[in-house]
């Protein structure tokens, strides 16, 4: 029963977000608006390269994030001997996870757009991200890695397979659906976020669709930022319009990670 | 390398004053024992008596336990299984092992057999060799429609001797059988039974078992561990008949579970 009325509240949360939002960003909504550039005009602004740069930056994090995460947990839950390290890794990880994004920013800032002369790019934004939805990942990838029974494992030792021949052939068979769903609530939350970008100095008027990596850095969580702030009330529809299609690309990228996921079990099965 | 004539009086398996502790926990206490080449060796004895852990040590499966420590030697054609040139992975390949619960992988038939040659880098026929290894355990007639089913459908009694035809694909030279009929039914404990019976021709057995009726009927030598300690070991008609130690008489007799 209580969970009924918990279920039913966060469904009514939804929809009257869902509602407001594209209530206010009605006025703004047109076929143009999803391709033209950002414009100093409400009526003519469009969110064309904040939805490229979303885009870019979900696939540059998803590239960056997922091997790289993956990888590690593999190592620490399959390759790391229990102990001392092992401690003091799994420590770091679980404070990376705890740390503001906005703080990600500023190294990044430091890191990636001053120290290693990427500027204000796409590329900077990617591997920020990715640097975020990391902890994350790993955290998760390895709970699912953990979660696979050990007799799994040992019938596959047992068999004369090599440490990687078990991991490979069974053990991330089996934790696929569940590095994935992890993964990807990871990257959901991580591409829908303005405060790190923002540090970077992500722009908010942007005339054309970035094409590369090497492109200005803009999104669409920075873009209804800007707009956001803006003392016009034509911009507030449009903020809301951008606000939406974020939404959109978010709900999009959970329906990927559903079939991905289905898919696996339909092979593990 | 040895004359034939020596080589068959080298045991295949030998423990000599092994101990086997998990942290605090002495699993197995200064064991020493024999597994003549082609006989059948049943491990008996109350439940955390060491059985299971006696087994494991011959295929070096103890060590992926993390926090196990393991003092003395374990031989295999008199070599030390813990010397510094040999590979657990091949001491696996060529000593197999058979769990309690059948730990098949969530694949079909067909991959459950070839995944340990594959592993091993096997190049021959695999879909032959899956043919060849499911008649061997009796299996070929009641699934050789469809290998591609998943293999958790099967029954248990056939998830068991799916266990067994993809250990035999490694074509080891020695069984270690983890009280495979635990879980199974009078009928399908039969059949293992009779399978293990026909196996005995072409392998060395080491049979864990809860089974004392099980040991007298399917081996020629019995070692009756408790409390980690290896009390007596003999031939199994001898140790069922006139046991030297009254533990193991108690044992037989019922008196201890």
């Amino acid at each position: 029963m209580a969970c009924g009325v918990a279920a039913a509240m966060v469904a009514a949360a939804f929809l009257t977000m869902a509602v407001v939002l594209v209530a206010k960003a009605w006025s703004a909504a047109d076929l143009g608006f999803l391709f033209d550039p950002s414009s100093r005009v409400a009526d003519r602004a469009g969110i064309g390269p904040a939805l490229a740069g979303t885009l870019w930056l979900a696939a540059l994090t998803v590239a960056f994030a997922f091997p790289v995460g993956v990888g590690t947990a593999v190592y620490l839950e399959e390759y790391l001997p229990p102990g001392g390290v092992a401690v003091v890794v799994s420590g770091a990880v679980a404070n990376l996870a705890g740390v503001p994004s906005v703080v990600y920013g500023v190294a990044g800032l430091a890191l990636f757009v001053r120290g290693m002369g990427m500027g204000p790019t796409l590329l900077a934004g990617g591997c920020t991200l990715a640097a975020l939805a990391l902890p994350t990942v790993i955290v998760t990838s390895r709970a699912a890695i953990r979660a696979v029974p050990r007799g799994l494992r040992e019938a596959a030792y047992s068999l004369g397979a090599t440490r990687w021949q078990v991991v490979r052939g069974q053990v991330l068979p089996a934790a696929a659906p569940g590095i994935v769903t992890g993964s990807c609530a990871a990257f959901i939350r991580t591409v829908g976020e303005a405060a790190p970008l923002l540090v970077l100095g992500a722009v908010s008027v942007m005339t054309f669709a970035p094409r590369s990596p090497a492109d200005p850095l803009t999104s669409l969580p920075t873009q209804v930022f800007a707009w956001s702030t803006r003392s016009q009330q034509d911009f507030a529809a449009v903020a809301a319009g951008a606000g939406v299609a974020l939404l959109l690309v978010l709900l999009v990228m959970n329906l990927v990670a559903r079939v991905v996921r289905r898919r696996l079990q339909g092979v593990s099965a | 390398m040895s004359v034939p004539t020596t080589r068959a009086a080298v045991p295949v398996l030998a423990a000599e004053d092994l101990t086997v502790r998990f942290g605090r926990r002495t699993a197995l206490a200064n064991v020493t024992l024999s597994v003549p080449r082609g006989r059948v060796v049943s491990l008996i004895g109350p439940s955390g008596g060491g059985k299971t852990t006696l087994l494991r040590a011959f295929n070096r499966m103890n060590e992926l336990v993390p926090g196990v420590a393991t003092t003395g030697t374990v031989r295999f054609d008199g070599v030390d299984l813990h010397g510094d040139e040999v590979d657990p992975v091949e001491v696996r390949r060529r000593i197999g092992m058979v769990f309690q619960q059948a730990t098949l992988f969530p694949r079909s038939i067909f991959e459950n057999v070839a995944f340990g040659p594959r592993a091993s880098g096997y190049t021959g026929d695999l879909q032959e060799l899956a043919e060849e290894l499911l008649a061997a355990v009796g299996l070929w007639s009641e699934v050789a429609e469809d290998l591609d089913r998943p293999a958790m459908q099967l029954s248990a009694g056939q998830q068991q001797r799916l266990c067994i035809a993809r250990t035999l694909a490694l074509r080891p030279e020695v069984l270690l059988l983890d009280e495979p009929t635990s879980a199974l039914d009078p009928a399908a404990t039969a059949r293992i039974e009779s399978l293990i019976h026909s196996l005995r021709q072409d392998y060395t057995i080491v049979l864990a078992t809860h089974g004392r009726r099980q040991a007298a009927r399917l081996s020629d030598l019995t070692a009756y561990l408790a409390g980690g300690e290896l009390i007596e070991y003999g031939p199994t008609e001898t140790l069922f008949t006139t046991p030297r130690d009254r533990r193991t008489e108690s044992y037989l007799t019922g008196r201890i579970a």
